[in-house]
């Protein structure tokens, strides 16, 4: 993927580089340019990335509440006690709320990654065939990708209500239900926040999904036909295997985003000052509501360190069921 | 023959399902519209009228300041396309072509800022942001630049991965072409590479646009004051305490997601070759 430039000859070594150390001091003058256009996103990330992210881990070793807040990073050291309160402490609310939370993202984020795939390559698979209308039928597909996420969460918080327009349909309409569930309380709370969430995540994932079904040549799927493969044996030997680089990225994005979900849920529960309960709270909205609400800066630094720590892990899984899809550099 | 009438047979299948797919995904829309023009007693007691209330388009600017929340957004969303994609194409480019010292860990560090959720930067930007007040008096919470700052620098990143990606697809030869022929490094650039990446560049432009309006986390921390604030936050206060009308909320939803799919969906035909050129490859 990373392809030189052939250095045009004016710039170029005049005389053999004698060692190592004048090579590299070489190799840093000639590529000039692409540090000068590097610089700017560098700096960038250093301000809002790096020391933010250093003073992150420092301030989860702190005692930071809305007495210290001012003191920032001279605020009183308690090494490790944040982290007893977030995972050890049986009396703590915050430890109750962020395991709550820990459980309730695991099987969100299990929940949305196996349906978005499914239907988005399901509907993918759909939309690669030649047919009158399929490119409305893609455009309307993706209409979901443009609302923006806290308009999601209101929109189905607002469809979700007792008498809103999901029960009147279920209940009133198709006499599907007997009741009407309190679809924004207990532990059906989490089909409520996890639909809306798939609504949303499924048309771009469908999108990328369909531009990589679009680079498979059709002589591979005349070959297997020829070979006698029936439809299913076409799928899971030719579209699966030269689908999995686009999946293994899709599939990343996807264990990212839920873990780190935020906009929908909080939007879809008092509209954002809101609790979605001990079933549907998930780790961002608790962290969130521990350090805006009441102020637990220290605590709520350590239990992102330690959501952290569980993506890395999660990513190091993924990287190595995926290792061998991804275009290797150079 | 038989062949044949099995494969139509599917296809009809595949219609079916297909069809289905697209009534759920345009259903709520249609609903938000609609909600949008019923009243609010209508909406509370379930005797949908006909949806014809177009005063509560009026109303929505009324009750709240609305007009002042979309100003503040639109303000904010295109500082930060410009200077995150300006940003974004220059550094894209240069991890694409130069394999200079560092450019490796450079490429490693841009991946992993995506590992790292919002809320890892926003408690401490926040103090630091409360800090540079007290010591030097500069106003970063509740500024346009503070927000457009954090913002851009958020969104680099992954920009820079798109472009990367597509800068890539460009053959080198157009540029060695142009710099025998007299054109300097960064001309070649500018001259020759840009206008031929114009669309994957429209397209990550499209994306950091949608992005940035749909920012909700940091917008109601670092935006509390109704002159800088931004949609998600001033869209909340047609309901709760003071108020409960999901009529007029729902006509500032449609209102909201109005001009990012008229960007989208005017510019779709750059959005989809772009963003699958430079994501399909990863």
């Amino acid at each position: 993927m990373r392809l030189e430039l052939r250095q045009p000859k004016i710039n170029g070594p005049k005389k053999a580089v004698k060692d190592e150390k004048t090579r590299l001091l070489h190799r840093i003058k000639s590529n000039k340019l692409a540090y000068l256009m590097i610089t700017p996103a560098v700096i960038g990330m250093i301000i809002i990335h790096l020391i933010p992210i250093v003073s992150g881990l420092c301030m989860s070793f702190l005692k930071l509440n809305q007495f210290t807040l001012r003191q920032f990073l001279k605020a009183p050291f308690i090494g490790l006690d944040n982290y007893r309160t977030v995972l050890f402490d049986p009396q703590s609310t915050i430890r109750s709320g962020f395991l709550n939370a820990l459980r309730n993202t695991a099987i969100f984020g299990t929940a949305c990654s196996v349906s978005v795939i499914v239907i988005a390559l399901l509907l993918a698979i759909l939309l690669n065939r030649e047919f009158k209308f399929r490119g409305l039928a893609r455009t309307l597909l993706m209409t979901p990708w443009v609302v923006p996420s806290f308009v999601v969460g209101m929109l189905w918080g607002f469809m979700w209500q007792n008498d809103g327009i999901i029960n009147r349909v279920l209940v009133d309409i198709l006499h599907i239900l007997p009741t009407k569930p309190f679809w924004l309380t207990g532990p059906i709370v989490l089909v409520a926040i996890i639909i809306p969430t798939i609504w949303r995540q499924v048309p771009f994932v469908m999108l990328m999904l369909l531009a990589g079904l679009q680079q498979i040549p059709d002589e591979y799927y005349e070959a297997a036909e020829i070979d006698g493969a029936n439809a299913w044996g076409r799928f899971r030997h030719v579209t699966l295997p030269l689908l999995r680089p686009v999946l293994s990225i899709q599939i990343l994005n996807g264990i990212l985003n839920y873990v780190y979900s935020f906009n929908i849920v909080a939007m879809m529960f008092g509209h954002g000052a809101g609790f979605p309960g001990e079933y549907g709270d998930l780790l961002m909205t608790n962290i969130n509501r521990n350090s805006f609400q009441i102020w637990q800066f220290g605590t709520g630094a350590a239990a992102t360190v330690i959501v952290m720590i569980c993506v890395m892990i999660l990513v190091a899984l993924w990287y190595k069921v995926f290792q061998d899809d991804l275009v290797v550099n150079d | 023959m038989n062949y044949k009438k099995r494969k139509r047979r599917f296809d009809i299948l595949g219609h079916i399902v297909l069809g289905i797919f697209v009534f759920f995904a345009v259903a709520p829309i249609i609903w938000m519209v609609v909600s949008s023009l019923l009243t609010q007693g209508e909406i509370v007691t379930g005797d949908y009228g006909i949806p014809m209330h177009f005063e509560n388009y009026i109303e929505m600017w009324r009750r709240v300041n609305f007009f002042q929340y979309f100003r503040n957004s639109f303000i904010i969303c295109s500082a930060t396309t410009a200077v995150a994609l300006s940003i974004a194409t220059l550094a894209g480019y240069a991890v694409s072509r130069f394999k200079f010292p560092g450019s490796n860990i450079f490429g490693v560090t841009v991946l992993a800022t995506q590992m790292v959720p919002g809320i890892m930067f926003l408690l401490p930007l926040y103090l630091m942001f409360i800090k540079i007040q007290d010591t030097f008096e500069i106003q970063l919470i509740n500024t346009y630049q503070g927000v457009v700052i954090v913002y851009s620098a958020f969104f680099i990143p992954f920009s820079i991965w798109i472009l990367r990606g597509f800068f890539a697809s460009i053959p080198t030869e157009l540029e060695e072409a142009a710099i025998i022929d007299g054109c300097s490094r960064f001309g070649a650039f500018v001259r020759i590479i840009l206008p031929i990446a114009k669309v994957g560049i429209i397209a990550t432009g499209i994306y950091i646009f949608l992005m940035a309006w749909d920012e909700l986390l940091f917008a109601w921390v670092l935006t509390t004051s109704a002159d800088v604030a931004t949609i998600p936050v001033g869209i909340r206060l047609y309901v709760g305490n003071y108020q409960n009308r999901y009529d007029l909320l729902m006509a500032a939803g449609c209102v909201t997601t109005l001009p990012v799919s008229i960007i989208f969906f005017g510019l779709q035909k750059y959005f989809v070759t772009g963003m699958t050129a430079g994501a399909v490859k990863g």
